[in-house]
């Protein structure tokens, strides 16, 4: 197992440098190429200072270097070994460990670092948020199915929960907005944003202020503000999996260890909760691998739908302004967070199921 | 039940058949016995659209189909005939677009090539082809639409009391024409004129609707075609050569599936601009992982098995052993895929077109959508019901389609029914 892990762990790197390459070359390929959103803002500009923003840019970006040469000096860049700056530090040149550094955005001029480490917890709330929500719902889905097997529910569940898969995101967050989160119907929810305007001086927790009006505090005005959202971002995946849990949990039903379960006299409860569940968890870790890097693309659109400010609309922005250093950084993390899920899944599915052995 | 095998084991003669045999195959051999193998296709095709399901969905695509087809029949500002200033005229049949035409001929060539029975299979495939193929350059020669459209003269003839009679399509109204004589009808609700409804350019919006159904079925079919082809090559070198090939392969696949593909999509369209093909291209380019997973694995399941072998050993070149023997064998599990793929690729152009990604000049299910709350605080609810109700309905009808193709190729739950 540690062998398989350590090796799945090396096998990461080459794939982010696949990714972070295949992007740079669509975006290299583009007419203009990297960075032309910088030199299109030459307009009405006398040709000696085009010429000095240009020299000045080059200078500071390399942008006149070929782009192996600029897509190798980023990779050098960003990884913990390589080679050293020449005048950094007391070390100064060379080969071996140094810092990572994800350089400093073409368009915001800030560093990618600080700009990542606002989005990503964003997106990450709202995904940690939504795999509880959705895992839970599937699992009582597949216990009801099992306790009221037949029944018109039961029978009906299966293209019930094929068409909720089937019902596109945006149609769902439009119409969540448009009617619940407007003047015209009801406002019971924000229409977009994580928080409130005035969130930042609000306690803590909910509680009565000093005149005695209530106060909803920080906490509740954001989990009010994630309602729709999350809703958005897990129905379509609990669908699935209710539909994966029911199948599960039927077959297991019928097996021959539940009948001996039943035959010595396991109460039904203990047979369902202890032996019919944990064995019908198994297809749904599996597919976990599957579901988070789906929910992390599903959270753009919820991003874009919600005007949240994640990580997919930083991609979304770095990518429409060709900001090399953003969109690759955004690339690199959003590729990272899809492989370490699929190897937690991978682990999960051995550690639940004995029989797995990745040997 | 375990006395009696091992009790079988001993009386068996340890001979070659036996072992290199197993249970499975013995197993295989009865059922291809009972069941002759070429009617598989068809009793499983039979058994897919006896479920209701996959009949909704059929329906449902037809449906778009014919919408796709006679989308200028069916919604178009241009009268079908006209009688003005005492003399007739058909100005939709004058505005019809080479690929307009082209549709009509392809679809009308097909269907005769159905239909005539009598004819040789394959002569109605050449003579159907042969047509359409002679349609595209004839029609780029010589359908010449007129380049400046005014969609109001109608209208305005008509009140003017200039036109004696007149044929209109069932719907009165051009996905672009922004009735700019009646600027007061921009975002109202439905109404017995507009009956989904106007948007806020003023477009009619089940016109755009009916046009719009041609994107969606264009982009499902061909982003689909091309995953599939992507992921039957790759997959299939990956299930036959193993080794090298195979890891090699994996990472492709790997890379492929850790790229957020919807990252990639709005890196390609937002860099190369708003083309209907590169995205369908693009599409298919992410979306072949599956495909090539699911043929490795029915690859590296048949490539020892004993016809494969043979046809090697009578020296069969490869692309005969891949493509007509292992391949007619795996390739269900890709059928399957390829239902649920046509969907997500209409799910997926659709939300790049909502993102504001999409085409700009042509309408789009998910860039109409987009409008339903641009404006203001206002909501229009119509905007967003009807099309992407339309969205809801087709994504349904492929998945549908799909679950029941898959139901009735699984060989667990064949026979129980």
């Amino acid at each position: 197992m540690l062998s398989y892990v350590i090796r799945r762990l090396l096998l990461i790197v080459p794939t982010l440098i696949g990714i972070t390459a295949l992007v740079f070359s669509i975006v290299a390929m583009s007419p203009g190429g990297v960075g032309a959103n910088l030199v299109s803002a030459e307009f009405g500009m006398r040709p000696a200072e085009r010429e000095a923003m240009r020299k000045y840019y080059n200078d500071r970006y390399g942008l006149d270097r070929p782009y192996v040469v600029q897509y190798l000096k980023w990779l050098n860049k960003v990884s913990p070994v390589g080679f050293r700056a020449a005048g950094a530090g007391a070390g100064g040149g060379g080969f071996g460990f140094k810092r990572p550094d994800l350089g400093e955005s073409f368009v915001r001029g800030r560093s990618v670092a600080g700009l990542i480490g606002e989005s990503l917890p964003i997106t990450i709330l709202l995904n940690v948020v939504s795999i509880p929500i959705t895992y839970g719902i599937a699992v009582l889905a597949g216990i009801y199915a099992a306790r009221n097997r037949g029944k018109i529910l039961d029978v009906t569940s299966g293209t019930l929960f094929l068409g909720l898969w089937s019902f596109p995101v945006i149609l769902a967050g439009v119409l969540m907005i448009g009617f619940l989160a407007n003047r015209q119907y009801v406002k019971w929810f924000p229409a977009g944003g994580l928080t409130d305007v005035l969130a930042d001086a609000m306690p803590f927790l909910p509680g009565r202020d000093a005149s005695g009006a209530w106060q909803r505090g920080w906490l509740l005005d954001v989990a009010w503000h994630l309602v729709l959202p999350v809703i958005c971002l897990s129905y379509g995946s609990f669908a699935f999996l209710s539909k994966l849990a029911r199948g599960a949990v039927l077959e297991n039903v019928q097996s021959d260890y539940v009948r001996t379960a039943r035959a010595k006299g396991v109460g039904e409860r203990d047979v369902l909760m202890r032996h019919v569940l944990a064995n019908s968890l198994i297809p749904l870790i599996t597919v976990g691998a599957h579901i988070l890097p789906a929910l992390i693309t599903g959270s753009v659109v919820v991003e874009q739908i919600f005007s949240i400010n994640g990580m997919g609309k930083l991609t979304i922005d770095a990518i429409n302004t060709r900001d090399r250093e953003l969109f690759l950084s955004t690339t690199l993390v959003a590729g990272l967070l899809g492989l370490l899920g699929y190897l937690l899944a991978d682990i999960l599915y051995a550690v639940a199921d004995p029989r797995v052995s990745y040997e | 039940m375990s006395s009696q095998a091992s009790a079988g084991a001993i009386t068996l003669p340890p001979d070659r058949d036996a072992r290199s045999l197993g249970p499975a195959a013995a197993e295989q051999r009865e059922r291809l016995s009972a069941e002759p193998p070429r009617s598989f296709a068809r009793q499983a095709v039979s058994d897919t659209f006896r479920r209701a399901g996959a009949r909704f969905g059929l329906a449902w695509v037809a449906v778009l189909i014919f919408c796709g087809v006679f989308a200028p029949f069916l919604a178009n500002s241009h009268p079908l005939l006209l009688k003005m200033d005492g003399h007739w005229s058909s100005p939709l049949l004058r505005h019809l677009t080479p690929a307009d035409v082209v549709l009509l001929v392809a679809t009308f060539s097909i269907v005769a090539a159905l239909l005539a029975r009598p004819v040789p299979k394959r002569l109605r495939a050449i003579a159907a082809l042969a047509v359409i193929g002679l349609s595209i350059p004839l029609a780029i020669v010589f359908v010449r639409p007129p380049e400046t459209v005014v969609f109001e003269q109608y209208r305005q003839a008509e009140r003017e009391g200039r036109v004696q009679s007149i044929v209109r399509a069932p719907v009165p109204y051009s996905p672009t024409d922004y009735l700019r004589d009646s600027p007061e009808v921009r975002r109202t609700a439905p109404s017995r004129q507009h009956w989904f409804g106007v948007e806020e350019f003023g477009a009619d919006i089940l016109s755009r609707m009916i046009h719009a159904a041609r994107i969606a079925l264009t982009i499902g079919f061909i982003a689909t075609g091309i995953a599939v082809v992507i992921g039957v090559i790759i997959g299939g070198l990956m299930g036959y050569f193993v080794g090298v090939a195979d890891i090699i392969g994996m990472r492709l696949i790997e890379i492929f599936e850790a790229v957020p593909t919807l990252f990639l999509l709005i890196t390609f369209v937002a860099v190369f601009g708003r083309n209907l093909y590169v995205m369908m291209v693009i599409i298919g380019l992410t979306s072949w992982t599956g495909d090539a997973r699911f043929i490795r694995a029915e690859f590296l399941r048949l490539r020892k098995q004993d016809f494969v072998q043979a046809a090697v050993a009578a020296g069969l070149p490869l692309r005969s052993v891949i493509f007509r023997h292992m391949l007619p064998n795996g390739i269900t599990p890709v059928l399957v895929a390829a239902s649920f793929g046509i969907a997500s690729a209409i799910l997926t152009e659709s939300v790049l077109s909502f993102l504001g990604l999409g085409l700009v000049q042509e309408p789009s299910w998910g860039g109409m959508l987009n409008q339903a709350r641009a404006a203001g605080g206002n909501f229009s609810w119509w905007i967003a019901v009807f099309p992407g109700g339309a969205i809801f309905l087709t994504v349904f009808a492929y998945n549908l389609i799909g679950e029941a193709l898959r139901d009735a190729l699984d060989p667990k739950l064949r026979g129980i029914k």
